[in-house]
């Protein structure tokens, strides 16, 4: 088909990226924004703007704050209808409490799994959350929208299309598509060495353009492949269920051996038991941590068997100092004894562990949580730049034949570029705007960014039109300013309606806040000075200038 | 802050280390030196690069757990080589120091 190996991987370079790198942007763009989701959270609800606190104590706070948790959430009661063979009863038994904090959330996130008798799924629950604040477990409105956490996070794995889970698989296939993408271009880069350190914006747009998406591939191509490898397998038991779907009954009685061993019994045992203090279990826990040299904090406390005689709770450690995911500690519900501690994890546990710790970034690392955002913006301008490519590199001959090809990518490049970081920004604008008592806030905010983003397409469709005469679209010098103006105007509204300016923040050094405030000034400034140079190209370049060259680097 | 200064130390040199392995190449080396450079010197530099890359490893290895090191070295090593690189296109005057031995 190809005269060539490297032009059949090329082909497959190019028409795989430009198809799914769209999806890459988001996934790339919305998980670097995710590596400081709790820090967007403090943003955007100044409410929770106190420093991170340590997991409250159970007897206190979080009992009564479980037994308020009275029902799950009417769309789990929704997508729960639609797994039982009979109708669910009105009311559901709780049967599982979690709450689960790290070092850097100041409010704590809390969780009852009910019971869903008649299930086509082994042992499935329904859920109900809550948020609470820990000091005095106070709960927080539910309708207020944790924009970090609850909706920049979910979007990069999932883009919030939840219909069949349709959202995490076509994330998978493009996760799929960057690895065979970051192969592909390693064959195809002629230079890989030679122009290691190569980068020329003084040259023509498009070898300057393929200058910049060499360079950002290549000296971050662990970042690239890593990052893309770790998230497939994060998500590798949806993608590949075959622990549920071909070895059930295999699971059930690995499950029943593994019980035998542990004591953590599968089902409940159906007579009544109370809860022993789990306060002293959570100091039993921290006393074993710091006598063997890891003192901590507690980051994840679980209650299986609610109410039953059988009762067990498991406490995790809120592992800050090492990458991988923490191994937990197992006590009898109604006495408080020891029943169990997780083994130290075999090898390929323990690549699992570091793979999946290192995607999920709950350690204590500040310096290693910048390089990670920075990785980010180093692959998502690597996305980028290769739309750019693909347009420059097609419009004069697609001007020529009349073809509307790269007109179209360039709209959509627009789009998933500047668009989605407009429709961010303003999500962030509308966030301060709205009044803090809205009813129903966090769907006004969600819509907000849907509404923005589908008016950048429509902008960018509208502009693209240049393209055609294989002139530079105006979209990215407008939605560039677009950008700078949102960022700017989100700071001064965060300091207008909330009284944390950055004066204050800075000198009081709130990170959080500050943090936030900061970037989004970075965003707007970059963006100003990428509009100002993108005007300055336009005006100097003439069409006639802009010739093709070194067409069979693809 | 111990951790801290041998993070910043190890930033440093892994941002030298990736400017003598870019200098030890001709094209970039003419953008800092107009003199011609002898075969010797790029060897040098490529040893003096690659010891230096190696330093700000056991530097994260001593500030950090082995796993956490890696990890921040990897890092490390992608964000000083995309600083050369744009040191370079914008004012690769700046690297000179590092050749300050070499007319």
């Amino acid at each position: 088909m190809f005269a060539s190996f490297r032009l059949s991987f090329a082909w497959l370079h190019t028409w795989f990226g430009l198809v799914l790198g769209f999806v890459l942007m988001v996934a790339f763009f919305f998980g670097s924004l995710s590596v400081f989701d709790r820090e967007i959270d403090r943003w955007a609800l100044p409410q929770t703007r106190i420093e991170a606190q340590p997991m409250p104590s159970f007897d206190k706070i979080l009992a009564s704050r479980f037994a308020s948790i009275t029902e799950p959430e009417p769309e789990e009661i929704e997508a729960a209808s639609n797994r039982v063979t009979k109708p669910l009863p009105d009311k559901l038994t709780p049967s599982q409490y979690g709450a689960y904090t790290t070092h850097r959330d100041p409010v704590l996130g809390m969780y009852v799994g009910f019971d869903v008798p008649n299930s086509t799924l082994p042992d499935d629950h329904a859920y109900g959350e809550i948020t609470i604040d820990p000091r005095d477990g106070h709960v927080l409105p539910h309708d207020q929208l944790a924009l970090g956490s609850a909706f920049f996070y979910p979007m990069h794995f999932s883009l919030h299309i939840t219909w069949h889970d349709i959202g995490y698989w076509i994330v998978a296939l493009a996760a799929m598509a960057m690895l065979a993408a970051i192969v592909s271009g390693v064959v195809m880069h002629r230079k890989i060495f030679r122009e290691f350190f190569t980068f020329r914006p003084g040259k023509k747009l498009l070898r300057s353009t393929l200058d910049l998406h060499n360079l950002t591939g290549v000296v971050a191509l662990p970042f690239h492949f890593l990052w893309a490898l770790s998230g497939l397998i994060i998500f590798a038991g949806i993608y590949f269920p075959v622990l549920e779907k071909l070895m059930q009954p295999l699971v059930e009685a690995h499950e029943r051996e593994e019980a035998m061993h542990t004591g953590l019994d599968i089902l409940p045992s159906g007579k009544p038991g109370t809860l022993a203090s789990v306060d002293a279990m959570m100091a039993v826990a921290k006393e074993r941590w710091a006598s063997r040299g890891a003192p901590g904090e507690v980051g994840f406390l679980f209650v299986n068997h609610v109410g039953n005689s059988n009762a067990s709770v498991s406490i995790y450690r809120d592992s800050t100092d090492r990458v991988a995911t923490a191994e937990g500690l197992h006590f009898e519900g109604t006495t408080g004894r020891i029943l169990f501690e997780d083994p130290p994890t075999g090898p390929i546990e323990t690549v699992n562990a570091f793979l999946t710790g290192m995607h999920l970034q709950q350690f204590k690392h500040w310096t290693l949580r910048w390089l990670i955002f920075v990785g980010g913006f180093l692959s998502s301008t690597c996305i980028a730049t290769g739309f750019i490519f693909f347009v420059e590199k097609r419009k004069h001959a697609h001007a020529a034949q009349g073809y509307g090809g790269s007109r179209w990518v360039d709209a959509l490049a627009v789009t998933t570029v500047t668009g989605m970081v407009v429709a961010t920004l303003f999500v962030l604008v509308m966030n301060r705007a709205l009044p803090e008592d809205l009813a129903h806030r966090d769907s006004w905010e969600k819509s907000s960014f849907w509404l923005a983003w589908l008016l950048t397409l429509g902008h960018a469709t509208w502009r693209s039109a240049a393209v055609l005469q294989a002139r530079m679209s105006k979209a990215w010098v407008e939605q560039c300013w677009a950008i700078a103006l949102s960022g700017a105007l989100a700071v001064v509204l965060n300091a207008v309606t909330t009284g944390d300016h950055l004066g204050r923040t800075l000198s009081a050094g709130y990170w959080p806040v500050a943090g936030v405030d900061l970037m989004l000034l970075a965003f707007a400034f970059v963006a100003a000075i990428a509009a100002r140079r993108l005007q300055q190209r336009a005006t100097h370049a003439s069409p006639a200038s802009a010739s093709l060259e070194e067409p069979e680097r693809a | 802050m111990p951790d801290a200064l041998l993070l910043m130390a190890a930033l440093v040199f892994s941002v030298a280390g990736m400017g003598w392995l870019a200098l030890a190449m001709d094209v970039h080396w003419n953008q800092v030196r107009a003199s011609r450079r002898s075969p010797r010197i790029a060897v040098m530099l490529r040893v003096l690069g690659s010891v230096s890359l190696l330093t700000s490893l056991v530097l994260c290895l001593l500030a950090d757990t082995a796993t956490m090191a890696v990890l921040v070295w990897m890092m490390l090593l992608a964000v000083s080589a995309a600083t050369i690189a744009f040191v370079l296109s914008s004012r690769p005057g700046v690297l000179a120091p590092l050749v300050v031995f070499s007319k």
